[in-house]
């Protein structure tokens, strides 16, 4: 049996990135926490991707948090209006779910 | 060398967050470790000791407990300050030192440019973590990292203050209007 080092393991991986984000929160921007959080929710979309649990609507948030989260260093308000932007597509999510 | 030669070398320079799969060759790794070194330091204490980290395996490692590392770089250099050294310059030492190792970040990153590599300075990264996974002795304080790769392509500049804003002449008030 072949048995994945825990390192390459996607779930450890996310994990690791909570934890080591939650201490480095504490110090850094407070802006970086809505990033962390941000770049938290696109590793976990990739992760449900892979375990067949994603769909296109939430590949499409994947796919703009990836395209546009280093606004972030540029822009703060592009950033904030991008969280808003994923607070809306992942409401219609919400509300057309049944 | 042209002055604007080496201004925009300055002015190209970007923050890469995005690389290709792609080995940079030992001899322009040694390039940019040399630039490194011949930056300035307070009373040439040169507080810093550089970890080069090339082994794919120990770099998905970093990358676990590094946050603000994006793409997946070649290789890492790990910036660190050595109390040992930065000791020696007393109260100021630690203030200095981390000027004298941002001054050697800089020259790596403008070497790398010029190589046509791509870099970004990680400040967002546990050093407890670090210091654990690299075997780091007390006296090291790992400070900034350094990514190294090819990029996938280079990011548009961010905007930077214009002089007017953030050059004064002679004292503070009269703006600087070059
Ligand atoms: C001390 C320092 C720490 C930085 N830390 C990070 C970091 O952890 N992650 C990151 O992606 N960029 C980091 N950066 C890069 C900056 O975001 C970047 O330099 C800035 O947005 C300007 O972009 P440019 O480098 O392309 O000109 C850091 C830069 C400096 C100088």
């Amino acid at each position: 049996m072949v048995t994945e080092s825990i390192i390459e393991d996607e779930h450890f991986k996310l994990l690791t990135f909570l934890i080591v984000s939650a201490r480095g929160c504490v110090e850094e921007p407070p802006i970086y926490g809505p990033l962390r959080l941000i770049d938290a929710a696109e590793k976990l979309i990739a992760l449900m991707d892979k375990m067949g649990k994603a769909d296109e609507s939430l590949r499409e948030i994947m796919k703009t948090i990836h395209e546009r989260k280093f606004s972030v260093m540029k822009d703060e308000a592009e950033f904030i209006k991008l969280l808003d932007e994923l607070v809306l597509k992942i409401s219609r999510i919400i509300k057309e779910a049944r | 060398m042209e002055p604007e030669e080496l201004l925009n070398i300055i002015k190209g320079r970007r923050s890469v967050r995005s690389f290709l799969e792609k080995k940079i060759p030992d001899e322009h790794l040694k390039l940019i470790m040399e630039a490194g070194i011949w930056a300035p330091s307070g009373s040439n204490i040169q507080p810093w000791q550089f970890v080069l980290v090339r082994e794919p395996e120990l770099i998905r490692k970093i990358k676990l407990v590094s946050p603000g590392l994006f793409g997946n770089p070649d290789a890492l250099v790990v910036a660190c300050v050595d109390r040992n050294r930065y000791e020696r310059a007393g109260k100021l030492g630690y203030t200095l030192s981390l000027m004298d190792v941002s001054m050697a970040a800089q020259n790596m990153m403008l070497m790398a440019y010029s190589l046509g590599i791509g870099s970004c300075p990680i400040a967002s990264f546990s050093k407890l973590a670090l210091k654990e996974i690299l075997g780091l002795p007390d006296n090291f304080e790992p400070v900034l990292m350094i990514s190294l790769g090819y990029p996938e392509k280079w990011p548009s500049p961010p905007e930077r203050r214009p002089l007017s804003e953030v050059v004064y002449v002679d004292g503070y008030g009269k703006h600087y209007r070059g």
